[in-house]
């Protein structure tokens, strides 16, 4: 199975009824590169980051990730979607780090470290939770394993929602705002986690308004605004000196 | 005796009248019901006794629990089915099940009961088999059709249209995030709908199903008008040959009174395991033990 860790779009445009979100995006990440997306809201940069891993459908457009069509098999004159059982294959391949965490509040911190292995790997439970073990030490919760994810704090559950999606094994690992539902005191630890996976060379999307971190950890920068690519390039060229004038205008409200 | 300093002299709300008042109404209110219940000689308190205990009640006591039991456990798988179909993207899986509802929501279960006792005037026969083949079995639907059956099957059916709708409500109640979060792992139907979504139900789910439980206990007590001789039909046989009517039906309600406070305790403790994994412990909302381990940066300055 291919999984090289690559994105490729070509003109993605999706729409909510009859409101256009994506209007023709391109995105390129190459394996191990960091690309952050920032924008104001509503630019439609959740969505593009959504479309990669199916949760939102697209309308148009060319969306290859990890080498192969994703979600859909190119036949004849048209896309058509592959059956749920390969959709659920191609998205395993891809870890998903949502705003609001969306941990599992009836399993341990452990329980939503071991789910996907268990659940969809099928992986042994033992060989699972010692895995899941390690990963939360990883992110810096040695001995929180059995804690409840209403019992850890915000910065705590992100983390573990990292440690959940890494379990999978990705070759590519999505951030929607990863931080934006944080406490600022707690925003530190989960980007610190994402630096970590950064330096190991994990192929990194990230929805972000954290400009430190794209500026640093970044290869790409991208600019989204009305559903269109409106600057992209070097992450520290790019918030150093934006080429385009709606770029800087965000830049000077959100620095 | 020392001064008491104005600062430390105590607070007092005085009692009012109306205090007293309501104390005086409320006990004029039982003493006079306790009186009359002791008093009034038509209550046959001697009778209830003597009946309280007997074989044939006790028979019909232990026909309700297996019916209650019975027709809740079935009617709670159908309507687990029930909640799921009613989830479907595919209208006319969510369109039947909605006809379902409909339908046994909007009849009186009294009636339904009569009408299944009485469904072989309908379908006289019919066979089960296997379609385009000649294996099938006859069946003789007035035969099958005994009170019991008709009792199982209208409490079921009837249960579980209640049930689906409780079932429903539970999954209204989880966020649209952990079905994505289940999607975003790679989890599937079933898998996602049996760990992740109906866990998470429960909250909602068992709170409604107790009361349901106790609702269903109580009605139980319709089938006594197909024969079924649970505890209602069981007193009503004996006062039909004693004419102490009275006295018997206090004994069912004795029954019924004691089965249902029976009931509410394991509730309460169901309701209180279901809720542990999203109580939050009052100590974990403020403070926060640092997790040990590696120790992770906290601050903004090196990201900024």
């Amino acid at each position: 199975m291919k999984a090289d860790g690559t994105i490729v779009a070509r003109k993605l445009c999706k729409s909510f009824g009859s409101h256009q979100v994506l209007r023709g995006i391109d995105l390129s990440v190459s394996a191990g590169e960091i690309s952050c997306i920032i924008g104001p809201s509503g630019s439609g940069k959740s969505t593009l980051l959504r479309c990669i891993n199916g949760l939102e459908t697209i309308d148009r457009g060319v969306l290859r990730v990890n080498g192969e069509d994703f979600g859909y098999v190119e036949r004849e004159r048209a896309y058509h979607a592959v059956r749920p059982q390969v959709l659920a294959e191609q998205r395993a391949r891809i870890g998903m780090v949502f705003q609001q965490f969306n941990l599992f509040p009836n399993m341990t911190a452990e329980g939503n470290v071991m789910s996907g292995p268990v659940l969809v790997k099928k992986v042994d439970r033992k060989v699972a939770r010692d895995r899941a073990r390690e990963l939360l030490a990883q992110v810096g919760l040695d001995g929180c394993g059995h804690k409840y994810p209403a019992q850890l704090s915000g910065g705590q559950q992100q983390r573990v929602a990292i440690a959940r999606a890494l379990a999978m094994e990705p070759s590519i690992m999505l951030f929607d705002e990863p931080t934006s539902a944080l406490d600022p005191e707690l925003v530190g630890e989960v980007l610190a986690v994402m630096r970590d996976l950064a330096h190991n060379g994990m192929t990194m999307v990230v929805v972000t308004h954290e400009m430190g971190f794209a500026r640093d950890v970044a290869d790409e920068v991208l600019f989204m605004d009305g559903g269109v690519a409106v600057e992209r390039g070097d992450a520290r060229e790019v918030l150093a000196n934006p080429r385009e004038g709606r770029t800087r205008e965000f830049l000077e409200r959100v620095l | 005796m020392p001064e008491l300093l104005p600062e430390d002299k105590k607070r007092i709300t005085p009692k009012r009248p109306r205090d007293f008042v309501c104390w005086a109404v409320a006990l004029a209110i039982v003493g006079g019901l306790v009186y009359t219940t002791v008093t009034n000689e038509n209550y046959q308190w001697p009778v209830v006794f003597s009946y309280f205990t007997t074989e044939s009640i006790l028979d019909g006591l232990v026909l309700t629990m297996i019916l209650t039991v019975v027709s809740m456990v079935l009617g709670t798988l159908l309507g687990l089915l029930l909640a799921v179909m009613r989830m479907s993207h595919q209208a006319p899986i969510s369109g039947l099940a909605r006809l379902y509802v409909t339908f046994f929501r909007g009849t009186p279960v009294l009636v339904q009961l009569i009408f299944w006792f009485n469904i072989a005037a309908l379908y006289p026969n019919i066979s089960i088999g296997i379609p385009f083949t000649d294996v099938s079995t006859p069946v003789d639907v007035n035969a099958l059709m005994t009170p019991l059956t008709a009792a199982i099957v209208g409490l079921t059916l009837n249960q579980a249209a209640y049930m689906a709708e409780i079932i429903r409500g539970g999954f209204a109640s989880v966020g649209r995030g952990q079905y994505e979060a289940a999607d975003s792992l790679g989890m599937r139907g079933f898998t996602r709908l049996r760990h992740v979504i109906i866990p998470q139900t429960m909250p909602a789910v068992i709170p409604a199903t107790g009361n349901q439980v106790i609702g269903m206990l109580k009605e139980t007590s319709l089938v006594s008008v197909l024969g079924v001789a649970e505890l209602l039909n069981s007193t009503q046989s004996i006062y039909a040959r004693t004419y102490q009517t009275i006295p018997l039906l206090i004994v069912a309600s004795l029954w019924y009174l004691i089965m249902t406070m029976a009931l509410s305790v394991p509730q309460s403790v169901i309701e209180r395991r279901f809720s542990r994994s999203t109580r939050r412990p009052a100590a974990a909302t403020t403070a926060v033990e640092p997790a040990a381990g590696r120790p992770v940066s906290t601050t903004r300055e090196s990201l900024l």
